[in-house]
């Protein structure tokens, strides 16, 4: 990824609420997504749409 | 299952202007959550929308969630008539963004996008802190956790 323009100066404050979320979040998860490609990211992604696809179906033959 | 590289190359193909926002921006930042469609903010320029028009119409686009049969008719006027589209099509979801909450128009955002290349296809994304401000502004309470992870990542990022 490259930046190319000039960014807007964007100021997030913490928001109190969020940090609450922010605890459950796993960051060994994001870890290992920031050492793939963006590429990688998106195969990633699908591969997991398709198994949350195969979950449903499995899920919709078993009622 | 939402054909990203396929709908990627239809908007590349089709000359169309516009910015990868929502879950898939999310992911080309790092995310892990799932996402299911794609979301794009795009120029509301005259130029731009006969574009869309054309390039999407090959993909059968429908309105998402509606009964079959409606008089739905994809083509410029359609979409100058209208703002925000969630559409089914033959490649998956994809839900097209005239403004957007907390973000406004393709062309207020601009500034803050990044290029990408995805599956070989150039694209402009949202930056992260951008993303997190858009999210924040909608104050959606099912955003919560997309953006504490958004956030988290973030920090990650500051810290390598």
């Amino acid at each position: 990824m490259t930046d190319t323009r000039r960014r807007n100066e964007i100021r997030l404050d913490p928001d109190p609420v969020i940090e609450a979320y922010k605890r459950d979040i796993d960051r060994t998860l994001l870890r290992e997504n920031l050492k793939l490609s963006v590429d990688e990211r998106f195969r990633k992604l699908m591969a997991l749409q398709r198994f949350a696809e195969e979950l449903r179906r499995a899920g919709r033959a078993a009622r | 299952m939402t054909d990203f590289e396929g709908l990627l190359k239809v908007l590349r193909d089709g000359g169309v202007e516009y910015i990868l926002v929502g879950g898939a921006a999310a992911t080309a930042h790092g995310s892990a959550r799932l996402t299911e469609d794609i979301d794009v903010v795009y120029s509301r320029t005259p130029e731009n929308i006969a574009c869309l028009a054309s390039a999407l119409r090959p993909c059968s686009p429908y309105l998402r969630g509606a009964p079959p049969g409606l008089p739905f008719q994809w083509d410029a006027e359609t979409i100058r008539r209208g703002l925000n589209f969630t559409l089914s099509t033959s490649l998956g979801s994809l839900d097209l963004f005239g403004e957007i909450a907390g973000g406004g128009s393709y062309e207020s955002l601009l500034p803050d996008c990044i290029d990408l290349t995805v599956f070989g296809i150039p694209c402009r994304c949202l930056g992260l802190d951008r993303l997190i401000q858009v999210k924040r502004a909608a104050g959606r309470p099912k955003d919560l956790e997309a953006i504490a992870e958004l956030e988290a990542l973030r920090e990650e990022r500051g810290r390598s």
